[in-house]
C-alpha cells in the first residue's frame, strides 16, 4: 500500500474524522454539528493552502488538492444516483395517484428508462455508448441527436421571444435612471447591427448618410460597452469577489452555517 | 385614445411573439444582404492572428454547447480557416461537457475538408474532451500531454507529429476560447495568469459585456462578441483572403453574416416595441395627470 | 597554308583568351563584384556563446521542473537559435531537450525528476547550416518542491490582511458594538412574498440556481432557503424547491427539514417539497417553466447562479403574476432579472443575506470587514490612477500575481 502523507491525511480528515464525529454525535448531540463543520473547514482550507504552498503532498499531481477534486467527482456521481431515485419516486407517485399532470411523468419515466437503459447497455456490453465498433452511431446517439439536441436548441431559442416581451414591458421611462437605461439600450441595440442601412435601403439617396451615421453609432456603442459598462462590470465583479471571499471564510471557519440547516453564526 | 393606449400597454404577448417570429423567419427566407461594420475588439483579435507566423501554435478551445452553436460555430470555423490559410498549427481541445466534443468534431471535419492539402496530425489535431476546466488549464500550463494523453482517436501524443514541438501552454502563441459560461473566464483568470499565454475570447452576445472589463485591463488580446463578432470576423477574412470572400458569398451553409440580416430586423422590431410602449405609457400618464 | 608570325599570332590568340576569360570569371564571381553577395556559413568557432547562463530549481512550484536563464549573445546570424541539452552526471550522455528562439532567454525543463542531479548545456546553433557554437555548461542542479510560491506573495499578504480585518470586526461585533447595515429591499420583501402566498393559498417556488455546492452563490442561496423555509413553516405556506444539481438537492432537503423542525412544524414537511428535476440546463428550464404555468405559484425565488435560462424562468414567472425575488452575484444575467423581477439582489447583496436576515452580530461584523476591504480597494484604485498618471508604473506591478 502507498502510505504517502497526502493520501493518509485525506483519509484521516475526510473519512475517520467524520465517522468519529457521527459516532460521538450519538452520545453527545451538541457534537453532531461539529463533524460537518470540521469537514467543511478542511475541504476549504486545503485548496487555499495549496495556492501558496506548492509542496508535492499538497499541490502535486497526486497531492491532497487534486485528490480532493477527484473525490468530489466521485461523491457527485453518488449524489446523482440520489437525484435519479428522487425523480423515479416522484414520477411513480404521480402516475400511481393520477395526480394533475401525470401523463408528463409517464413520458419522463419512459425517456429516463429508455435512454438510460440504452446508455448502460452500451457501456456494459462494450459496444460503446455513442459509437458502435463499426463506427456507426448507437440508438443512444440517435436519441441524443434527434431529440436531445433539437429540444435544447428550441428552449434556448425561446429567449428571443421572451427578450422581446420583457423589453416591451420593462423598458419604460418611469424616472431618470430608467430613461437613461432605455436610451442606452436603444443606442446599443441599434449600434450593434446595420440598422440605419436597413432602414435606408428603400431610399438610395439616404444610404451614404446612413452608412456614415451607422459608423458613428457603432463607435458610440463601443464606447458605451467599454467605458460605462466596463466600469460597472468591474465594480460588480470586485464587490462580488470580496463578498464571495468573505462568505467563503465564514463557511470555512464555521461562522456561516445556514447551508447545513443550522442556525446563524456563533 | 386613452383606451387604445391601455390596450396597447396590455397587449397579449402572443402578438409580440408572432411579430418576433416573422422578424426572424422572413430575413432568413429572403436574405437582405446588409453590410457589416467591424469593431475594435474583433479587429484586434484578427490582427493578432494575422501577425503569427507559419508553424506557430494556436489552441482553439470549444467551450460551448449546441444551444449557442449558431453564434459560436462561425467564430471557431472562421479562426480555423484563417489559421489553415496561414499554415499555423491548430490544436483543438474541448472543455465543455454537454455536446462540445460533437460540435468540435463537426467543425474540424467541415473546415479541414476545405483544405485537402493539410494533414491531420501534422497541421492540426483534435485532442478531444477533458473534464475539470480549471484543473486541465493548470496542467496544460506545464504539460499538455499530462492533461491530454491521447488525441480524440486514441493516439498517444508522442506519436503525433504536430505535438512534438509543443510541450506546454507557454509555447502556444494564442488560445482562442469560444465559450459560453464560465470556462472563457477561467482561461483569463487561470491560464493567462499562470502561464502568460495570450487569450482571445469568443463569447455569446449575452456574455460579451462582462469581458470588456478584461479587455480594458489588457488580459485579453481580442474578442468576438456574439454573432455580430463572428460576422465581423467573416468580413475581415473576406477582405484579406479573396478565396474566403468567394466562399462566404457562395456557401449555402449558415454563416454569421447571413444571421445578421435576421438580427438586424429583430433589433428593429424590439426597438419599435419599446418606442410604442413608451409612447403609450407617456400618453396614458399625461391623460391621468390631466384627469 | 600560310605559316609564320601571322599564323602563330592567330594560333596564340585562343591560348590567351581562355585563361583570360577564366580569370575574369573568377574575379567577377568574387563577392565584391556579385550582384547579391552570398554569406557563407560561419565556422563553429565564430558563433558567440550565450552569457550569464544559470540553471536552478524552478521557484515556487511542486517540483519536477528546473529553470534555465541566460543572455543571448549579439552578432548572431539570421536563423540562429539556442540549443539546450541535458545530462545526468557522471555519465554526461548529453540529450537534446529543446531548441529555443532568440529573445526568449529562459526555458523551464518540466521533464526533470525531483532529486536527480542534472547538468545543462546551451549553445547557439544555426539549424539550417547545421553548425553550433561553443557550449556553455551549467553547475549541477536538482529540482525539488518548494514551501512557498513567491509569485503569490502579494495575494498572500492581501488574504492574511483580509482575514485579520474580518477577525477584528467579528471581535468588535461580539463586544456589542452596533453595526449599521443599509436597507436591502429584496431581502425585506421575502416575508411579504411568503405572506402573500399564504393569503392566496398558493405555493412558494424556490430555485437555488443551477450550479453545485462548490459554488459560493449556491451556498448563499441555501442559507436564504433556510430562512424562507422557516417562514413557510411559520405561516403554513406550501414550499416547492426545484433542483438541477444533485448535491444541492441533498443539501436543500436537509436545510428545509431542519427549518421545519426548528419551527416546531415537522408535520408540515413533505419529502416531495424538495425535488430533483434533471441535470440538463434547458430540460430543467422547460420542466420548471411548465410547473410555474400549471401550478401558478404566488411567490418565486430565483436566487443563486443562473445562466441562459434566467430570462426564460423569470419571464415565465412574471407571466403567471407571481411576486418574484431574484439574486445573483455574477453580473451576466442580472439585467434580465432586473427587467423581469420585482426585487433583485445584486452582487454582494446576495452574500449579505444571512447577516441581514438573522442580524447576528458575528455575521454583521463580517459584513463590516467586507466593506473595509472594499474601501481599501477603492483607495488603492484611486491611488493607482494618480501614481500611474505620474509615470510611476511600478505601482500596478505590485498587484500582478500568477
Amino acid at each position: 500500500m502507498n502510505f504517502e502523507f497526502g493520501r493518509v491525511a485525506l483519509v484521516v480528515l475526510f473519512a475517520l474524522l467524520p465517522i468519529v464525529g457521527i459516532a460521538l454525535g450519538f452520545f453527545v448531540p451538541a457534537l453532531r454539528a461539529r463533524g460537518p463543520l470540521f469537514v467543511a473547514f478542511f475541504a476549504g482550507i486545503i485548496p487555499i493552502l495549496s495556492l501558496y504552498i506548492p509542496r508535492q503532498f499538497l499541490s502535486g499531481e497526486t497531492g491532497m488538492r487534486p485528490r480532493l477534486d477527484q473525490w468530489l467527482i466521485i461523491v457527485y456521481g453518488f449524489a446523482l444516483l440520489l437525484g435519479i431515485v428522487n425523480v423515479i419516486q416522484n414520477g411513480s407517485r404521480k402516475i400511481a395517484r393520477r395526480e394533475k399532470g401525470w401523463p408528463y411523468s409517464a413520458v419522463l419515466m419512459t425517456g429516463l428508462f429508455l435512454t438510460g437503459g440504452l446508455g448502460i447497455w452500451g457501456a456494459v456490453s462494450g459496444q460503446g455508448i455513442t459509437t458502435l465498433p463499426d463506427g456507426s452511431g448507437t440508438p443512444f446517439k440517435w436519441i441524443a441527436d434527434h431529440f436531445f439536441l433539437p429540444l435544447q436548441a428550441t428552449i434556448f431559442a425561446l429567449l428571443a421571444f421572451f427578450m422581446a416581451s420583457a423589453a416591451f414591458r420593462a423598458f419604460r421611462a418611469r424616472n431618470t435612471e430608467a430613461t437613461i437605461l432605455l436610451a442606452a439600450g436603444i443606442v446599443v441595440m441599434a449600434g450593434r447591427v446595420p440598422l440605419l442601412e436597413f432602414l435606408s435601403s428603400p431610399f438610395p439617396p439616404l444610404q451614404p448618410t446612413a452608412a456614415v451615421a451607422s459608423q458613428g453609432l457603432g463607435k458610440l456603442t463601443e464606447w458605451i460597452m467599454s467605458t460605462p459598462n466596463g466600469a460597472a462590470q468591474s465594480g460588480i465583479i470586485i464587490g462580488a469577489a470580496l463578498g464571495a471571499a468573505s462568505m467563503a471564510i465564514r463557511v470555512i471557519l464555521g461562522i456561516e452555517r445556514g447551508y447545513l440547516g443550522l442556525g446563524g453564526g456563533e | 385614445m386613452a383606451r387604445f393606449f391601455d390596450k396597447l400597454l396590455n397587449l397579449d404577448r402572443r402578438w409580440l411573439f408572432l411579430l418576433v417570429f416573422l422578424g426572424v423567419a422572413v430575413p432568413i427566407i429572403l436574405p437582405i444582404g446588409l453590410p457589416v461594420t467591424t469593431t475594435g475588439p474583433t479587429r484586434s483579435a484578427f490582427e493578432y492572428i494575422e501577425a503569427l507566423k507559419p508553424g506557430d501554435y494556436v489552441i482553439i478551445s470549444f467551450d460551448y454547447g449546441p444551444s449557442s452553436a449558431p453564434e459560436n460555430d462561425p467564430m471557431a470555423e472562421g479562426i480555423m480557416r484563417q489559421c489553415f490559410l496561414k499554415k499555423i498549427r491548430v490544436v483543438v481541445i474541448v472543455l465543455y461537457q454537454l455536446g462540445g466534443l460533437q460540435l468540435a468534431s463537426n467543425s474540424v471535419a467541415k473546415v479541414s475538408a476545405e483544405f485537402p492539402n493539410l494533414k491531420y496530425g501534422v497541421d492540426y489535431v483534435n485532442l478531444g474532451y477533458k473534464d475539470g476546466a480549471a484543473a486541465v488549464m493548470k496542467r496544460m500550463g506545464d504539460d499538455i500531454a499530462g492533461a491530454f494523453p491521447t488525441d480524440v482517436r486514441g493516439t498517444p501524443l508522442s506519436q503525433i507529429p504536430i505535438m512534438k514541438g509543443l510541450r506546454s501552454l507557454r509555447q502556444v502563441s494564442v488560445v482562442v476560447t469560444v465559450a459560453t459560461g464560465l470556462i472563457g473566464e477561467y482561461w483569463i483568470t487561470q491560464a493567462h495568469q499562470q502561464s502568460g499565454v495570450p487569450v482571445i475570447v469568443g463569447p455569446t452576445a449575452v456574455g460579451a459585456p462582462k469581458y470588456y472589463a478584461y479587455l480594458n485591463a489588457g488580459q485579453l488580446v481580442g474578442m468576438l462578441g456574439g454573432m455580430k463578432g463572428a460576422a465581423e470576423y467573416e468580413k475581415l477574412l473576406a477582405a484579406r483572403y479573396p478565396e474566403l470572400g468567394r466562399f462566404y458569398k457562395t456557401t449555402r451553409a449558415f454563416t454569421a453574416t447571413k444571421g445578421m440580416d435576421a438580427q438586424t430586423v429583430i433589433h428593429f422590431v424590439i426597438i419599435l416595441f419599446i418606442l410604442i410602449g413608451n409612447i403609450a405609457f407617456m400618453s396614458r400618464r399625461a391623460a391621468q395627470k390631466k384627469a | 597554308m600560310r605559316t609564320g608570325l601571322l599564323s602563330r599570332a592567330r594560333e596564340r590568340r585562343p591560348q590567351f583568351a581562355a585563361p583570360l576569360l577564366a580569370s575574369l570569371l573568377v574575379l567577377l564571381s568574387s563577392p565584391a563584384f556579385a550582384a547579391s553577395p552570398e554569406t557563407s556559413p560561419p565556422p563553429a568557432a565564430d558563433l558567440p556563446a550565450p552569457t550569464g547562463f544559470s540553471a536552478k530549481d524552478r521557484p515556487g512550484d511542486s517540483g519536477n521542473a528546473t529553470l534555465l536563464t541566460w543572455k543571448d549573445p549579439s552578432g548572431v546570424p539570421e536563423g540562429a537559435m539556442i540549443q539546450i541539452r541535458r545530462a545526468v552526471p557522471p555519465a554526461y550522455d548529453w540529450t537534446d531537450i529543446a531548441t529555443v528562439k532568440l529573445g526568449v532567454e529562459r526555458y523551464e525543463d518540466t521533464t526533470a525528476k525531483d532529486g536527480v542531479v542534472y547538468r545543462y548545456e546551451i549553445a547557439v546553433t544555426v539549424p539550417a547550416a547545421g553548425v553550433s557554437g561553443p557550449p556553455v555548461v551549467s553547475d549541477p542542479v536538482a529540482s525539488h518542491d518548494n514551501w512557498f510560491s513567491k509569485d503569490r506573495t502579494n495575494s498572500f499578504i492581501a488574504s492574511v490582511l483580509f482575514i485579520f480585518i474580518l477577525l477584528i470586526s467579528i471581535t468588535m461585533a461580539k463586544s456589542g458594538k452596533n453595526i449599521f447595515i443599509r436597507r436591502i429591499a429584496g431581502l425585506n420583501a421575502i416575508d411579504e412574498a411568503i405572506g402573500r402566498a399564504t393569503e392566496v393559498g398558493k405555493k412558494v417556488l424556490y430555485i437555488p440556481g443551477i450550479q453545485s455546492m462548490d459554488e459560493i452563490q449556491t451556498i448563499a442561496s441555501i442559507s436564504i432557503l433556510g430562512h424562507v423555509a422557516r417562514a413557510t413553516a411559520r405561516y403554513g405556506a406550501d414550499l416547492d424547491v426545484a433542483n438541477r444539481d444533485p448535491l444541492t438537492f441533498a443539501s436543500a432537503r436537509e436545510v428545509v427539514r431542519s427549518a421545519y423542525l426548528e419551527e416546531g412544524r415537522p408535520d408540515l414537511f413533505r419529502e416531495e417539497m424538495v425535488n430533483y428535476v434533471t441535470y440538463d440546463q434547458f430540460a430543467f428550464t422547460a420542466a420548471v417553466s411548465a410547473r410555474m404555468i400549471r401550478e401558478k405559484p404566488a411567490a418565486i425565488f430565483l436566487i443563486g447562479y443562473f445562466f441562459a435560462e434566467s430570462l426564460i424562468l423569470a419571464e415565465t414567472g412574471q407571466s403567471t403574476g407571481a411576486i418574484q425575488i431574484a439574486g445573483q452575484a455574477d453580473p451576466t444575467q442580472l439585467p434580465f432579472f432586473v427587467a423581469t423581477c420585482d426585487y433583485t439582489l445584486i452582487g454582494e447583496e446576495l452574500y449579505a443575506a444571512s447577516a441581514y436576515l438573522t442580524r447576528e452580530p458575528i455575521l454583521l461584523g463580517s459584513m463590516r470587514a467586507q466593506d473595509i476591504a472594499k474601501g481599501i480597494v477603492i483607495v488603492l484604485g484611486i491611488g493607482g490612477i494618480i501614481v500611474t498618471s505620474l509615470g510611476l508604473t511600478w505601482f500596478p506591478d505590485l498587484f500582478k500575481t500568477k
